[in-house]
């Protein structure tokens, strides 16, 4: 198997869950896109592991996916926190963070 | 002549700070005055046992410390910062003792910074390595951004604190990049970068070089000085600070960026110093008809002496640009004389304030003297000394000041002796409002008490003493002041023979051949065993040469 | 003990009086204090006499020694000792000082008696005739400045004496200014000297003189100049002379001592002390004596018009220094000091008499007020008298011989100096007129109610008031006390006034033209340098000008009498014909509200301007606020990309991460 054909589809992942991020309001469904990424770069890495014959690509995606459950765990945390306030979940109303 | 670390001296108080953070409020107060007694002491002891006529560093520390960077750990002694370090060492004993006195909030905390600012400033003055010296600078003002914030007036402090702290760290900035370019830009084949001060007078650069490196030392000296237009942090500072802060800024603080001209810039950058002459001649001179106008228009006391202030500071700086042994020596003389004199004076604003009712302004003062005698002879003394009465030893700094700059510029000498009779105007003027005529409704009659006749009397004394035997300074700055500007005040005269030269060649033979003269070596680099004779020597030889 | 050793000893008398009075301050009983003093001039006398005598006892060629205390200031090539110089011409001034000043010490005992601050006025006495001897007695130019300005010093301290009092303050504030303004002069003065000779103390300064300047040098008349600011501010001529009748705010005594008999006598000591240098410069020496003669003649006009009794002697003073200066700068040394000791005998008296007047007055001094004090105070009368006599140049008493000898000095010079003679000559009438102005109206015509509770035996009482302006005051210290003494109750006070008197009379006897030379005789080895030192009147010549005088104080006193007792309407019909004059006269020649609107104000509109304008609009609005403004301007860019939108900052960050991986693919393949 061509790696390539791996790496496209991480990309295409990848390049939907930046355009989700980029695009979607609601809070969970950017965290359901940011998922998208990360998982997209997880297959690079496997698919690159596999390329090289080196385990580390593969331990290092493991890696990855326990931090991206730390990262959900915080953010549905606070986004449940949100929605017991009654605060508008909405990504572009939140910006109490401007400078 | 004894030996000693210098480091000793200078860390002292830090140390005190520091136990003292750890003890009992009631000991640290203590402990960090009798620290600065200490230092005191011992800074007396190194006058007593110098030899006058000595031009070098005493009590030399000089070790290696960041060797990558050319920067040496390097402290000494000579006769520029010796009684600057008796006018440091001064000045925190009595902030001291009265903060001791009276009561503070956050005792350890406040002595503590006093100790670091002690420090700090021992260090900028014995630094004898370019590096050190900007640290030095740099970290005098931490101490003093919390002691104004920290400690002063309620309302004013803020603004006061950041407009100082900006003011002074944008001049240090402006020094830092001054710095590392002279200890960079003045290596030379087969050299390495180092930032000794006496590696770097051996050194030379480039004119053109030396003005914008020039420049940059310039503006943070002025800015502490203060001299016009870079004052604008004063009023507000002198307006928050409470007393014993701001008798060590106005005192000390003030002089360690004149300090600076005359142990970095003029000996390093000579070709500059001429070149700015007169430019800074003019700052100096606006500043002190500026500074003296604005005193006598101002109804708080305390604006009084800061608007004073930049006019004697003023007087400084013209002294040491007047490249002229006279006005170096002057200038030190006057630098001295002019701290020890703000010492007793602010104590004594406070003691009126005391006596109005808590307010500083004149308008609400008058007839003290009634209740208040002994005060009153102390304050009219201390009027007479800042005003420069002769008799004074601030008249004697000023005499040398004006000498030196008549030399070699007359017309802004002249110029300058008007900032002398509207000193009279404004001192007598403070004195009178406060002391003198009736006294308004809110005055309390009291004699001076024995906490203030403790600060007041004993500086008054020693300003007295100093009046009447001020060679014991003189002799002892002379060297080492002199020779920093010798190569500048050279360049000075060149420069003023060349201009001179073509029209009044006939005038000046006349003059020049009556004077009795000894055939003297001549180059001038061979005398400096006998400065007087030196400026004498340079117009002799331009003359014969058309 | 040697010459020198004595000059010391006159130093250091009065400076120990001052520290015994001053530390003493509170236990110093009764009038102690004004014995200690008194005592401590004495001493000074004394030593000045034995000066004298050991001064004598040397050669001629020798008469001038120096001694250094040890060394005030040497460095960068200015070499000062605290040293002093006793020669004839420091010796005739020391005399003159500390003798007038004892007279006067002793006076005051009586004259402020009861005055809260009687100690701290001592203590202030003492310190200015330490400060006076000083002057006299330094030996070079910076002594010279230090003792200058300790005389300011204590006679700003002596004006404000009464220190609550407004009229007071400011009167010290003024007379100091203008005392600094004149320190200046000196300084610059130096300088230029200093320049040129490399030298600062009077003898190194003379001797180079000659082979560095050649006559009238440019940089020489501007030294001398200089020291003429000096000199006019500190001896109160024009135009530095506003301070001199505002002075007479400080206790009579001390107007007396100071600002007629020695302070202002400075400015001519400088001169005559500085003759070398005036005689090399005759330019500086001509302006001075066209300024003397000037200021002669004004302040003569203007005390014929002022009501004040003690500014009319006030401005008598400034006429006379004007005659003193005029001699000095004509190189007639000897006449000008001979005038200046008679002076300090007779304008002494005449304030010592005035004080009395104003004490039976209980303080008021306008001559409107007062009259008839013949009978009720005689002994004030006659040596008041006395001293007008003298003033005005009646034969045979001193004024007589020693202004008409300045006058002959300056006619012998001819030229121009015909000229100031003729009016000095002038100013001699007036004087006589004005100074008979004063006897006239103080103790003739019809007694006042003062006089007349006198002549019953109680002087008059009155509130506590201020006498220029009639503000209330009170009794304690900073004010004048309500009680008021005069000489015919208080022997102090006459012990004091007796002796002066009598030199009012005969002191002119030292030097009768042809008949006694003691004056000249015993001046003669300062000046023996002198190019003027044999150029001197014919005894025939110096008689017909005295003769020239005598008449002209005929004259004066005459019209006097006619305007003041005889015909007294004529006074009024004056006035209103010649009302302009008057007002002009009465204005003092509005120099007051010249110098207000020339210098004052506008010094006080810049001062105002700067606060108002230059620190809040362009120190702090321009510098500061334009610095933080930036740093404003500059963080409010920077915070627009905070913008708190999630979705901006994803997009950043994945546009900026694009174009990393696009720069770097390119570099990386090709570009």
């Amino acid at each position: 198997m061509d790696v390539s054909w791996f790496l496209v589809l991480s990309a295409f992942i990848f390049c939907i869950g930046a355009a989700g991020v980029m695009s979607r309001r609601n809070p969970l469904v950017v965290l359901l896109c940011l998922e998208l990424m990360l998982n997209g770069g997880n297959l690079a890495l496997v698919a690159f592991a596999r390329m090289h014959g080196d385990g580390g690509g593969q331990i290092f995606a493991l890696i990855v996916m326990v931090i991206a459950a730390c990262e959900v765990a915080v953010g549905l945390g606070i986004i449940v926190a949100i929605f017991r306030r009654r605060l508008p979940v909405d990504v572009d109303e939140l910006s109490d963070l401007r400078g | 002549m004894g030996t000693f670390h210098l480091s000793i001296l200078v860390f002292l108080p830090l140390a005190a700070g520091l136990v003292g953070a750890f003890l009992p409020a009631q000991i640290t107060r203590w402990l960090v005055t009798a620290a600065t007694v200490v230092v005191l002491g011992i800074v007396v002891w190194m006058i007593a046992d110098f030899d006058t006529g000595s031009g070098g560093l005493h009590y030399v520390t000089d070790d290696a410390w960041i060797a990558e960077l050319g920067i040496r750990y390097s402290l000494g002694v000579d006769g520029l910062s010796l009684f600057l370090l008796f006018l440091t060492a001064v000045a925190w004993v009595f902030a001291a003792v009265w903060s001791a006195v009276r009561e503070t909030e956050r005792v350890r905390l406040y002595f503590f910074h006093l100790a670091l600012a002690e420090t700090a400033v021992l260090g900028a003055f014995t630094a004898q390595d370019l590096a050190l010296f900007v640290i030095f600078f740099d970290l005098m003002l931490v101490p003093f951004y919390f002691l104004v914030g920290g400690w002063g007036e309620e309302e004013t402090r803020v603004a006061a604190t950041t407009k100082f702290v900006i003011y002074t760290l944008v001049g240090s900035l402006l020094m830092l990049a001054g710095a590392v370019a002279l200890g960079v830009l003045s290596v030379g084949d087969g050299q390495e970068v180092s930032f000794s001060l006496a590696t770097l007078t051996e050194r030379t650069l480039e004119p053109g070089t030396q003005y914008w490196i020039f420049l940059l030392f310039a503006a943070a000296f002025l800015v502490k000085a203060p001299a016009f237009p870079l004052h604008g942090w004063v009023p507000d500072t002198y307006r928050a600070s409470s007393i014993p802060v701001l008798i060590l800024i106005g005192a000390v603080l003030s002089k360690v960026g004149v300090y600076g001209f005359l142990r970095v810039v003029v000996p390093i950058l000579p070709d500059a110093a001429q070149h700015f002459q007169t430019l800074i001649i003019v700052f100096a001179v606006v500043s002190i008809l500026y500074g003296s106008i604005l005193a006598f228009t101002q109804t708080e006391a305390r604006l009084v002496v800061a608007y004073s202030s930049i006019a004697q500071m003023g007087f400084i700086v013209l002294g040491i640009f007047a490249l002229d042994p006279k006005g170096a020596q002057g200038a030190v003389m006057q630098m001295v004389t002019h701290g020890l004199v703000i010492i007793p004076l602010f104590f004594v604003v406070a003691a009126l304030t005391a006596r109005a009712g808590g307010s500083g302004s004149l308008e609400r003062m008058g007839g003290i003297a009634f209740g208040a005698p002994l005060l009153a002879t102390l304050f009219m003394v201390i009027t007479f000394a800042t005003l420069a009465m002769p008799g004074s030893p601030n008249f004697v700094g000023e005499l040398l000041i004006l000498f030196g700059i008549f030399e070699s510029k007359l017309v802004f000498g002249l110029v300058a002796s008007a900032g002398v009779a509207l000193a009279a105007v404004y001192m007598i003027r403070v004195f009178q409002r406060s002391m003198h005529n009736r006294a308004p409704e809110g005055i309390t009659q009291r004699e001076a008490g024995r906490l203030e006749i403790g600060v007041i009397a004993p500086v008054t004394a020693v300003i007295v003493a100093l009046g009447v035997y001020p060679q014991v300074l003189l002799e002892r700055t002379e060297e080492a002041t002199v020779s920093k500007v010798r190569a500048a005040s050279q360049l000075a005269d060149e420069s003023g023979q060349a201009e001179a030269a073509p029209a009044a060649v006939p005038q000046q033979q006349v003059p020049q051949q009556q004077v009795p003269q000894q055939q003297v070596p001549v180059d001038p680099q061979q005398v400096p065993v006998d400065p007087q004779q030196a400026p004498q020597q340079v117009p002799q030889q331009e003359v014969p040469a058309p | 003990m040697t010459v020198t050793g004595y000059g010391w000893v006159v130093l250091a008398f009065p400076l120990a009086g001052m520290l015994v009075c001053a530390l003493g301050y509170r236990k110093l009983p009764g009038h102690s204090a004004g014995w200690i003093g008194s005592l401590a001039i004495l001493g000074s006398f004394v030593a000045s006499i034995l000066m004298l005598l050991e001064l004598e006892h040397l050669p001629t060629e020798e008469r001038e020694v120096v001694d250094s205390a040890f060394t005030y200031l040497q460095t960068a090539g200015m070499d000062v000792d605290l040293s002093i110089l006793v020669d004839p011409l420091s010796v005739f001034m020391c005399l003159v000082v500390s003798g007038i000043s004892f007279l006067i010490h002793v006076y005051s005992i009586g004259y402020m008696d009861g005055d809260e601050g009687f100690v701290r006025y001592f203590a202030y006495l003492n310190y200015f005739v330490f400060s006076m001897l000083l002057l006299v007695l330094a030996a070079n130019f910076v002594i010279l400045i230090v003792g200058w300005a300790f005389v300011g010093a204590a006679s700003y301290l002596l004006i404000s004496f009464w220190y609550r009092r407004t009229t007071a303050t400011r009167a010290g504030i003024k007379a100091f200014v203008i005392n600094v303004i004149g320190d200046v002069g000196l300084v610059i003065g130096t300088f230029l000297l200093f320049d040129a000779t490399g030298e600062l103390s009077y003898e190194g300064v003379f001797a180079a003189a000659d082979n560095v300047f050649t006559t009238n040098d440019g940089q020489l008349v501007a030294a001398c100049l200089m020291l003429l600011v000096g000199a006019f501010a500190k001896s109160g001529q024009l135009p530095l002379h506003t301070w001199l009748p505002d002075a007479m705010e400080g206790p009579t005594p001390v107007s007396s001592l100071i600002h007629a008999a020695t302070m202002v006598t400075a400015g001519v000591y400088l001169i005559a002390r500085m003759y070398p240098l005036f005689e090399l410069a005759p330019l500086a020496a001509d302006i001075s004596a066209v300024i003397g003669t000037a200021t002669l003649l004004f302040a003569a006009t203007v005390a014929l018009v002022v009501t004040d009794l003690k500014r009319v002697i006030a401005y008598s003073t400034i006429s006379q220094i004007g005659y003193m200066i005029l001699g000095v700068s004509v190189a007639a040394y000897g006449a000008g000091l001979f005038h200046l000791m008679t002076h300090a005998f007779f304008k002494a008296l005449l304030f010592m008499g005035a004080g009395s007047v104003i004490g039976a007055m209980a303080g008021n001094q306008s001559l409107d007020r007062m009259g008839g004090f013949r009978k009720s105070m005689p002994f004030t009368f006659v040596t008041f008298t006395i001293g007008a006599l003298a003033l005005a140049g009646f034969p045979l008493m001193s004024g007589f011989f020693s202004k008409d000898e300045v006058l002959s000095y300056t006619l012998h010079r001819g030229g121009g100096f015909v000229v100031m003679a003729v009016v000095g000559y002038l100013a001699a009438a007036i004087t006589a007129f004005y100074a008979f102005r004063m006897v006239f109206r103080v103790f003739f015509r019809a007694p006042v109610p003062e006089a007349r509770e006198l002549e019953a035996g109680h002087p008059h009482h009155g509130e506590p008031h201020n006498p220029a302006t009639g503000e209330p005051e009170d009794k304690h210290v900073g004010f004048d006390g309500t009680e008021h003494h005069n000489a015919e109750t208080s022997w102090p006070m006459k012990l004091g006034m007796a002796p002066l008197a009598l030199g009012a009379v005969i002191a002119g006897y030292v030097a009768i033209p042809g008949v006694t030379d003691t004056l000249e005789h015993f001046l003669e080895p300062t000046f023996a340098d002198s190019r003027f030192i044999d150029d001197k009147p014919t005894d025939a010549a110096e008689y017909t000008d005295l003769g020239i005088g005598g008449i002209m104080a005929f004259i004066g006193i005459g019209l006097a009498f006619v305007v003041f007792l005889r015909r007294r309407q004529l006074r009024l019909v004056i006035r209103e014909r010649w009302t302009a004059i008057h007002t002009f006269l009465f204005h003092k020649w509005y120099f007051d509200e010249i110098y207000d609107a020339a210098v004052v104000r506008p010094m006080a509109a810049f001062g105002r301007f700067g606060k108002n304008v230059i620190e809040t609009r362009f120190v702090q609005g321009t510098i500061v606020g334009g610095a933080v403004g930036l740093v404003r301007a500059g963080s409010n860019v920077a915070r627009s990309v905070q913008s708190g939108y999630l979705r901006g900052y994803a997009a950043l960050l994945v546009v900026g991460v694009s174009a990393l991986g696009v720069y770097f693919l390119i570099r990386a393949t090709g570009g």
